[in-house]
């Protein structure tokens, strides 16, 4: 009786191992899709080389990219829906759009750090022949930007804070692109401009803009990982599983590019020339351009939640964003430990 | 024949079968339907219908409106925008009067007119805005000149086709008297062509007004078109709703300026 | 004023419209030109009135000028040529507008020129407000405005109903016949050439040339009185017999063009 029986149960718990088995072999084969919104920058290093080293495959996502050329569209595309996950730069804009309740930040992304050189501000040279020689004397002065509330407006606002100038008397003069904000400076047609290293080097190399200063000097979070409530509602799981897979991306791009010998000079990774080729690859710059505008992202993707509420606070005192936008409701801190400078 | 018969005393009345092809437009109507517009709108975000993270509600728009008219934000925008509508306009129309004419006058500048306007009408006047700012820079110039550049070529066109239809024995009819050629340009073939010169007005009035918010999108603080571009930029959607609306009504003031214009000018056709 | 038309040839590019078109008009004098559609006649009153440069040929006029006259050689044309802007009194005023006149004066021309004509309870109208018939009396008066020598006139009442012709004929008579303006006058209709003319000037179909000269004979303002219908008559039949195969060839010609 009990021999029989006891076999029963074996043949039972075979059976149900078998199915078992046949489920997780399903659930491999139909790895779950995520759509990510991505800008072909080489700050998105880490999603491609999250992708490109399979790290999204196997926490079980099929991750697609869609390609954007500015950041504003994929926050918007996030919020329709279009878009599962969005990864860029933090505008005005794109806090106006979460204050509505439509988008959470939830993780970080590129950020400005001392010692690695994202975002010059640059004179021309009339201005700088006619004595624009400091920061502190872009008062009365016009400054071009891309647009009005971009993260290279916030950048100005910093150093103003910093310099103790007023950007309340500096004319933030919004040129739609950085071409044009190039043009203008080449042309003379504005005394100052905010503007990406990649863009500013080769003017001041050529001797057609002066350096006035590297927006380095504070830290603040400019670029992050956001997605809508309702994902966070529906798919935790696989939103989890995606910021893991993420930041082991992170973590390659930390060991390929951000490290630093005590001296403070960057010394490239072992796998440094293979993660360039690929993010080389995803953004269709050549690795020489890449290499030039790599910025510094948090290892572990965690957010200086601290600069997120400035940014915000800033933004209003700017009228640039809805007094009523409260900067802790368009965070959702759950999917990375850790995060820094955390208000109380 | 018993068909002969039934043809004979049968009274047929004629069916009407004129009328129709003769619309009319009622203010009311236009009035209702546009606050039936304005209701289903702010109802269809009451009920949920629609997330007001896509589209702000009639009365947001309506209180950024006052916010931005209260702060005097409205008249500063409008102000400069208008100026630079009235500047272009002005400038596009004068010179659109003179080629105009000139080539419906003139042979040589006939011949060389027709060719440039047919080439360099169609090229948007959005894509010559780098050069125009390489030419002139960012400031008021090479804003005035986009919509006075947008303003000319319908103008010319207008004017030239509209002096080469007044009627040839209008114009023999002032030469058999002995009038001066200057005196039949301004008295003859210009009243002449007034009817189309001012249609024409209506057209470069409009793209006088879509050509703002293109010129002002580079290297422009203020005005109505930067507000709205701004706007956009910073997902303000009440407030780019809100600066929408002012470029549409002040597409009706013209449209209505116009209207009064034709009135006036034209009670002679 | 008198008149000298020599014409010897004038074509529109290879087509000949005129071909040896001379004659005379004395001081005064009213002659009317007939002649089939498309043979010339508009041309030929361009000509004289300077708005058509001949291929070859010359157009003199001779005779002393009465010192009110501004315009010497006017047009009244057959679609009125009225400016659709200007009030009745404005249209009239037009040509007087590039003379040096005292605005007293221009006034006075304008005012006479619209008594005359029976419009001045309309001179603040437009034209469009008009009959055809009050327009073309617009027309005359605007050319009685100018004071003219010489009036030419092409087919001037060919836009207007049969009744209003009648009634526009008689103000000729009264307007400018007689009162020492030479007149040539363009027309289709052989009983308005009859009522009007001293001389009638036919023309063969394209090119114009002159078929003949037909003299009236006689005083117009006996020409309505039932007593010269007989002599009318036999005029009509000659005029028509010169012209009938003319028009006939030429609308056939018309056709197949
Ligand atoms: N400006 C012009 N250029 C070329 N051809 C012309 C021009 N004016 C008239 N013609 C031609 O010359 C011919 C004579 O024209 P015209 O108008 O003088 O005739 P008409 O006798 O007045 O005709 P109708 O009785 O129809 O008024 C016609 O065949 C006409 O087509
Ligand atoms: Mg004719």
């Amino acid at each position: 009786m009990t021999a029989s029986r006891s076999r029963q149960v074996g043949r039972f718990a075979w059976r149900v191992g078998v199915l078992l088995l046949g489920l997780a072999l399903a659930g491999g084969a139909h790895a779950e899709k995520l759509t990510v919104g991505v800008l072909k920058l080489a700050s998105s290093g880490p999603v491609f080389l999250a992708q490109d080293l399979g790290y999204f495959r196997e926490a079980g996502l099929e991750v697609e990219f869609k390609f954007f050329e500015a950041a504003q569209p994929v926050a918007v595309a996030t919020v329709s829906g279009d878009l599962d996950v969005g990864v860029t730069g933090v505008t005005a804009g794109f806090y106006n759009l979460a204050g509505k309740g439509a988008l959470k930040i939830i993780a970080a992304q590129a950020r400005e750090e001392p010692g690695y050189r994202l975002v010059a501000v640059v004179a021309s040279r009339k201005a700088d022949e006619a004595g624009l020689k400091r920061l502190e004397d872009l008062p009365g002065h016009a400054a071009a930007v891309t647009q009005v509330g971009s993260t290279f407006h916030y950048s100005l606002g910093l150093l103003a804070e910093r310099h103790g100038f007023d950007i309340g008397k500096v004319r933030v003069v919004p040129m739609q692109s950085v071409p044009n904000v190039v043009s203008a400076v080449k042309g003379s047609q504005v005394e100052a401009a905010i503007l990406p290293a990649t863009a500013a080097t080769p003017l001041v190399n050529a001797g057609e803009a002066r350096l006035l200063a590297w927006a380095d000097e504070t830290p603040w979070q400019v670029a992050v990982v956001f997605t809508s409530p309702k994902m966070i509602g529906t798919r935790r799981d696989a939103l989890e599983r995606f910021v893991a897979a993420y930041r082991r991306g992170t973590e390659a791009f930390r060991e390929a590019f951000l490290a630093k010998a005590p001296d403070g000079r960057l010394v490239p990774g072992p796998q440094a020339d293979r993660d360039l080729a690929i993010i080389a690859r995803y953004t269709g710059q050549s690795a020489e351009s890449v290499r030039g505008s790599i910025p510094y992202v948090d290892p572990q993707a965690r957010l200086l939640v601290g600069d997120i509420h400035r940014q915000v606070r800033w933004y209003q005192g700017q009228k640039l964003v809805d007094p009523g936008v409260d900067p802790r409701g368009v965070l959702d801190l759950s999917f990375v430990p850790g995060h820094l400078d955390v208000p109380n | 024949m018993p068909e002969g018969q039934a043809l004979q005393p049968e009274r047929r009345p004629v069916a009407f079968r004129g009328g129709g092809f003769l619309p009319r437009t009622s203010r009311a109507v236009g009035a209702i339907g546009f606050a039936v517009v304005l209701l289903a709108w702010q109802g269809a975000l009451a009920a949920g219908w629609i997330s007001p993270v896509f589209l702000p509600s009639p009365v947001e728009v309506a209180l950024a409106l006052r916010d931005l008219a209260a702060s005097g934000e409205l008249w500063r925008h409008l102000s400069i925008s208008l100026y630079r509508i009235v500047l272009g306009w002005s400038f596009g129309t004068a010179a659109g009067l003179g080629v105009g004419s000139a080539m419906a006058l003139f042979s040589l500048a006939r011949s060389l007119g027709m060719p440039m306007i047919s080439a360099l009408f169609p090229i948007p006047k959005i894509a010559l805005l780098p050069l125009l700012i390489l030419w002139l820079g960012i400031g008021e110039t090479s804003k005035v000149a986009t919509i006075g550049l947008g303003v000319f070529f319908p103008t010319a066109i207008a004017t030239y086709s509209g002096i080469d239809n007044v009627s040839r024995t209008l114009i023999r009819m002032a030469q058999s008297f002995g009038i001066p050629f200057g005196a039949i340009v301004c008295k003859v073939a210009l009243p002449g062509a007034l009817p189309s010169i001012l249609s024409g007005m209506r057209i470069s009035a409009s793209i006088a007004l879509l050509l703002v918010v293109s010129a002002e999108m580079i290297g422009a603080e203020s005005g109505i078109g930067a507000f709205v571009l701004s706007a956009g930029n910073l997902m303000q959607t009440d407030q780019l709703v809100a600066g929408v609306a002012v470029l549409s009504v002040l597409g009706l003031l013209v449209g209505a300026a116009l209207s009064a214009a034709e009135k006036a000018l034209l009670s002679w056709r | 004023m008198k008149l000298a038309v020599d014409v010897r040839r004038h074509a529109y590019d290879d087509l000949l419209v005129l071909s040896d078109v001379s004659f005379t008009v004395a001081d005064g004098e009213v002659v009317c030109i007939v002649g089939p559609s498309g043979c010339g006649k508009s041309t030929l009153l361009g000509i004289v009135g300077g708005l058509v440069r001949p291929t070859d040929g010359t157009v003199a006029t001779e005779g002393a000028l009465r010192p009110g006259t501004l315009n010497p050689v006017t047009f009244v044309f057959q679609d009125f040529a009225l400016l659709p802007w200007r009030s009745v009194r404005d249209n009239v005023g037009f040509p007087l507008e590039h003379h040096r006149l005292s605005s007293a004066d221009r006034e006075a021309r304008v005012s006479d020129a619209l008594a005359r004509t029976g419009l001045a309870d309309f001179a603040g109208a437009l034209p469009k407000q008009l009959s055809g018939g009050m327009r073309q009396r617009v027309g005359i008066a605007r050319a009685l405005a100018v004071e003219p020598a010489l009036l030419l006139l092409d087919e001037p009442l060919s836009a207007l109903d049969a009744q209003t012709r009648e009634l526009l004929m008689d103000d000729f008579g009264r307007l400018w016949m007689g009162a020492g303006i030479t007149a040539l006058y363009v027309t289709h209709n052989l009983d308005e050439a009859l009522r009007l003319a001293d001389r009638i000037v036919v023309l063969s179909r394209r090119p114009g040339r002159i078929k003949d000269i037909v003299s009236v004979g006689i005083d117009r303002p006996d020409r309505t009185a039932v007593a010269a219908a007989p002599r009318l008559a036999v005029l009509r039949e000659r005029l028509w017999s010169l012209i009938r195969d003319e028009a006939a060839s030429a609308d056939r010609e018309m056709a197949r063009a």
